[in-house]
């Protein structure tokens, strides 16, 4: 299947260009969050851009495949990403107490981020198969499925990364729920998930991982570790005030009072710098980019393009508004990277290839 | 290809709708969140962050210089290295507590006590551990720094005695403030680290010697260390002390009465300044500036010989026969006797169904004034002392400032006891009985003087009737150098004696020293003549036991111009003539050594 000129006229320039945006803020931010007030740092910038250029090559060349093609053949891209998330339990480099990267030619990359878009391929494919017009499924038909979606959320948890296992669990949630189960299904989901929750919470949880979510309950309990960070985070974006202390003035990363600043807390950088004026602008970019993904969800041509691109809305959505909550003290700590704009080329890639699928799948929407 | 018909397709089309209403309603929760965060809590946490990154840290201000009249440096300051916990920066509190104590030897208890005392103070503020810590502790710590979050090595001034024990009375120490005194009014202006003057010149005079503390903001960061200095202000060190004390006389008084338990004090008679003021035992006052441990400190205080007492101005001790020229100088005054006035001595006395013994047990024979003061003669001043009357005797004491305190400018001076029918009728509530004038008029019984008292009695016979109110101080000077104060010569009596009265003691008091059958004649000197009067004070002993008289000298010189007032007391050291005069001697001697000119143009230099 070759591309034509028609394809790229129906490129998603909308989507491109939004996304753009928050990327170039994001590059921006990050400059900041990882120059100390003497000198600017630039590597990690670099890194980012090329990062942003590979997506960029990976856009392009998953584009010349209709998005069908990928769905149906996600089986592979799955068991692949199974692998590379078990290799990870046994050859992964431990940095910060946690296993989560593999190093492939001198590259780090983490296979965990890669499994969140591949899963929403395969549960596509899955559920696709099951389903049939106008008829919700039932308990039998999201077995399989649901199996699916556990067997690398385990493995990811026990690297551990709580943060990229919730998102996997919580974007099948929505995909389940946008594909429409019975009642009773949900029904039983639910009682499971309360009963899998208390023995998450007792057997596989680490003292750590409960410790954010105690110190979330009350910020005072561990002034020193977890509570400490979460507070410091909040204090880092309110004393960003209206119009923030500028570029490059942030004074709570810069002296170190907040951790994984280029990281997970990089919005901590953002709304002490930009203030609520910036992250006004930040919030309806990122508001406006999740609603065209839901669009082009609502206008693809077929069932798998809505499931895929409604899976991919779900991801960016979920990991905005839990990653910009931890840091205003409205939900739990958790390792969860800001779309875009924080450091890191898994995540950034993720996040591109993505953004091809729905680019794709917009592409091919009058096509049958 | 299988194609999927979407149209129609009402479970996900009602999905679309609910969708992105659950994303406008998560944006619109996560903007009221950031209006509460940034724009109504906006300047609360702007100031948060502000107090994260920016710390006040206290400059001490160096304490104020001591010098002797000669602008030698008595006391100073020097670096010293100081280890500070800051609370707020504590990660593991157990880690942090435990490894400090493990790297200075201390007991985990004796940090947190300290950081107990300091409890209501901001979590920013240093709480000092240890003070003054070697360069070894320092290396260690520095070494452990990231495993000790919270711990922090300051650098300040710290009070140095660089004669250590030898001015251990006269200048004092200084220790850190404590809890307890914290907690009171007066000391609101101290905070806990804080070195105050406990004793001596560094107590009474600790308003102008403490400086004013500086502050340096610094931007932190999360660990505690400085990343930069916004602004400082500087501190402003305390005031300069110049004294009237002269180092060379002070050491070598302090080498005369090594090992021995007394005290000794010189003044100049014409001004009242303090020329060496020495108590032994001493302490070493640098023990305290580095903070003194518990068992240091008890071995000091319960010390059963006293080191923490200045005998000069809080010994009481019956002055013995040194107390005969107050009588003499009263009974010449008063006409009672004169030159030629002469009593028979056979060795002893009756009076009142008793015999009060003369030191001498074959007699002095006929003595007169002169010869009763150069031998000592008990019987002369038993008839002088009744002619006298207590309240007589009383009332010259009085004038010359014996019995009362002084008011030199140091803390803690005790009065003396110098007794009157008045007294005894008010304490015991009975008369008077004239064999106990016998007793006073040979300095027993109840008569109880300081040494820096019965310096007095020999500075106003040396110059003419006129005594000044003792004075270490002769100047307080500003850091730039600028006189604050200068201390003028404050009067304590002006007596107008008889032109006789004068000559006549005054010739006595040399020959005690410089005539053959004189009680101190083994401490005359070839160049330069001494005055003086011996005395001897029996003692109630320690414990029951009886541990020898009290040996007394009060003294001036040069005989004939007197400038230098002296008196010396040595407990339990038997004869005035053997145990004390010796002193005086030396103190003459180191004072006199120089030629008459030389030493003249000297002293009123001194002025």
């Amino acid at each position: 299947m070759g591309i034509d000129k028609r394809k790229v006229y129906h490129l998603d320039w909308y989507l491109i260009f939004n996304g753009l945006a928050i990327f170039l803020i994001g590059i921006v931010n990050l400059i900041s969050a990882t120059s100390s007030f003497y000198t600017s740092s630039y590597s990690y910038m670099i890194k980012q851009l090329v990062a942003f250029f590979i997506g960029i090559g990976l856009i392009v060349f998953t584009l010349h495949y209709d998005y069908r093609v990928i769905v149906r053949q996600s089986k592979w891209l799955y068991l692949s990403g199974l692998f590379l998330v078990v290799l990870v339990l046994i050859i992964g480099l431990i940095a910060g107490g946690a296993k989560r990267w593999i190093s492939i030619f001198g590259i780090n990359i983490q296979p965990s981020e890669f499994m969140k878009p591949i899963l929403v391929l395969y549960l596509a494919k899955l559920l696709h198969e099951k389903k049939k017009q106008n008829v919700p499924l039932g308990i039998k038909d999201i077995m399989f499925p649901i199996g699916a979606v556990l067997l690398p959320v385990i493995l990811i948890i026990k690297q551990p990364d709580l943060g990229t296992g919730i998102i996997i669990i919580l974007t099948s949630g929505c995909i389940l729920w946008f594909v429409g189960l019975k009642k009773s299904t949900y029904a039983v989901l639910g009682i499971i998930s309360v009963i899998s929750s208390f023995a998450l919470w007792h057997f596989v949880m680490k003292p750590y991982q409960k410790m954010r979510i105690l110190s979330f309950i009350n910020i005072d309990a561990d002034p020193s570790g977890f509570g400490y960070h979460a507070k410091q985070a909040m204090i880092a974006v309110g004393s960003g005030k209206f119009f923030g202390k500028g570029f490059m003035n942030g004074t709570q990363h810069k002296l170190q009072f907040i951790p994984e600043h280029h990281t997970d807390f990089i919005f901590t950088v953002f709304g002490e710098e930009w203030g609520f004026f910036g992250s006004i602008i930040l919030f309806l970019l990122f508001a406006s980019f999740i609603w065209r993904c839901i669009k082009i969800a609502q206008s693809a041509n077929d069932e798998m393009g809505s499931i895929v691109a409604f899976g991919v809305a779900s991801i960016i959505f979920l990991q905005f508004a839990i990653n910009v909550m931890m840091t205003i003290h409205l939900s739990p700590v958790v390792g969860i990277p800001l779309p875009f704009i924080s450091y890191g080329g898994s995540s950034l890639l993720s996040i591109l290839g993505s953004i091809g699928l729905l680019l794709n799948i917009n592409m091919r929407r009058y096509m049958f | 290809m299988e194609h999927f018909v979407k149209d129609g397709n009402t479970i996900i089309d009602s999905k679309y709708v609910w969708s992105k209403r659950i994303l406008i309603f998560f944006i619109i929760v996560l903007l009221i969140r950031l209006w509460d965060l940034q724009i109504m809590r906006g300047s609360e946490m702007r100031t948060f962050s502000e107090q994260n990154r920016i710390r006040v840290k206290k400059i001490v201000a160096p304490r104020g210089v001591i010098y002797d009249r000669n602008g030698k440096i008595l006391a100073e300051t020097r670096p010293s290295f100081n280890i500070y916990i800051i609370p707020e920066d504590i990660k593991d509190f157990n880690q942090t507590v435990d490894g400090l104590a493990q790297l200075m030897n201390m007991e985990r208890d004796e940090i947190i006590e300290k950081l107990k005392a300091a409890s209501n103070m901001p979590p920013s503020f240093p709480v000092k551990i240890k003070s003054d810590v070697t360069m070894d502790d320092v290396a260690k710590v520095e070494a452990h720094r990231v495993y000790l979050p919270g711990v922090q090595i300051q650098i300040e001034p710290k009070r140095y005695y660089n004669y250590g024990k030898t001015f251990a009375h006269l200048i004092g120490y200084v220790s850190e403030i404590s809890d307890e005194e914290l907690k009171k009014k007066e000391y609101k202006n101290y905070f806990p680290g804080d070195f105050i003057g406990r004793y001596g010149l560094e107590r009474s005079y600790e308003s102008y010697l403490r400086g004013i503390d500086g502050e340096k903001r610094v931007e932190v960061d999360a660990m505690g260390r400085e990343i930069r200095t916004l602004d400082v202000k500087e501190p402003i060190p305390g005031n300069n002390l110049y004294l009237n004390v002269d180092l060379e006389v002070q050491e070598v008084i302090d080498k005369a009465l090594e090992n021995k338990r007394g005290g000794s004090v010189v003044i100049d008679t014409k001004t009242g300044g303090v020329i060496a003021l020495v108590s032994r035992p001493a302490f070493d006052p640098n023990k305290f500036t580095s903070g003194i441990t518990k068992e240091e400190w008890q071995k000091i205080a319960l010390d059963t010989r006293h080191p923490l007492q200045n005998r000069v101005i809080q010994g009481r001790y019956p002055p013995g026969s040194t107390f005969k020229i107050l009588l003499a100088l009263k009974g010449l005054e008063e006409g009672l006797i004169n030159e030629k006035t002469s009593f028979l001595c056979r060795g002893g006395m009756p009076y009142g169904g008793r015999v009060f013994k003369c030191w001498k047990k074959g007699g002095h024979g006929v003595v007169s004034i002169h010869r009763a003061i150069v031998e000592s003669c008990d019987v002369f001043f038993y008839n002088l002392g009744l002619k006298l009357g207590v309240d007589k005797i009383h009332e010259m004491a009085d004038i010359i400032g014996l019995g009362r305190k002084t008011g030199i400018d140091l803390p803690g001076e005790k009065d003396g006891l110098v007794p009157s029918t008045q007294w005894k009728q008010r304490v015991y509530k009975t008369p008077w009985y004239e064999g106990e004038t016998l007793s006073v008029a040979i300095g027993q019984g109840a008569v109880w003087l300081t040494p820096i008292q019965l310096v007095q009695l020999a500075s106003i016979v040396a110059n003419d009737g006129v005594n000044y109110k003792p004075k270490i101080v002769k100047k307080i000077v500003s850091p730039e150098g600028k006189t604050i104060k200068t201390f003028e010569p404050e009067l304590n009596a002006n007596l107008k004696f008889k032109k006789d009265t004068l000559r006549i003691v005054k010739d006595s008091m040399k020959g005690v020293v410089n005539e053959g059958s004189g009680t101190a004649y083994s401490s005359r000197i070839q160049h330069v003549s001494m005055s003086g009067k011996t005395g001897t004070a029996q003692s109630v002993g320690e414990r029951g036991k009886n541990l020898g008289d009290h040996a007394w000298f009060i003294a001036f010189a040069p005989s004939e111009d007197p400038s230098i007032a002296i008196s010396v007391l040595v407990e339990y050291g038997g004869h005035g003539s053997s145990a004390a005069a010796p002193v005086a001697k030396v103190v003459t001697e180191t004072m006199f050594k120089e030629k008459k000119e030389i030493k003249e143009a000297k002293l009123n230099g001194y002025r």
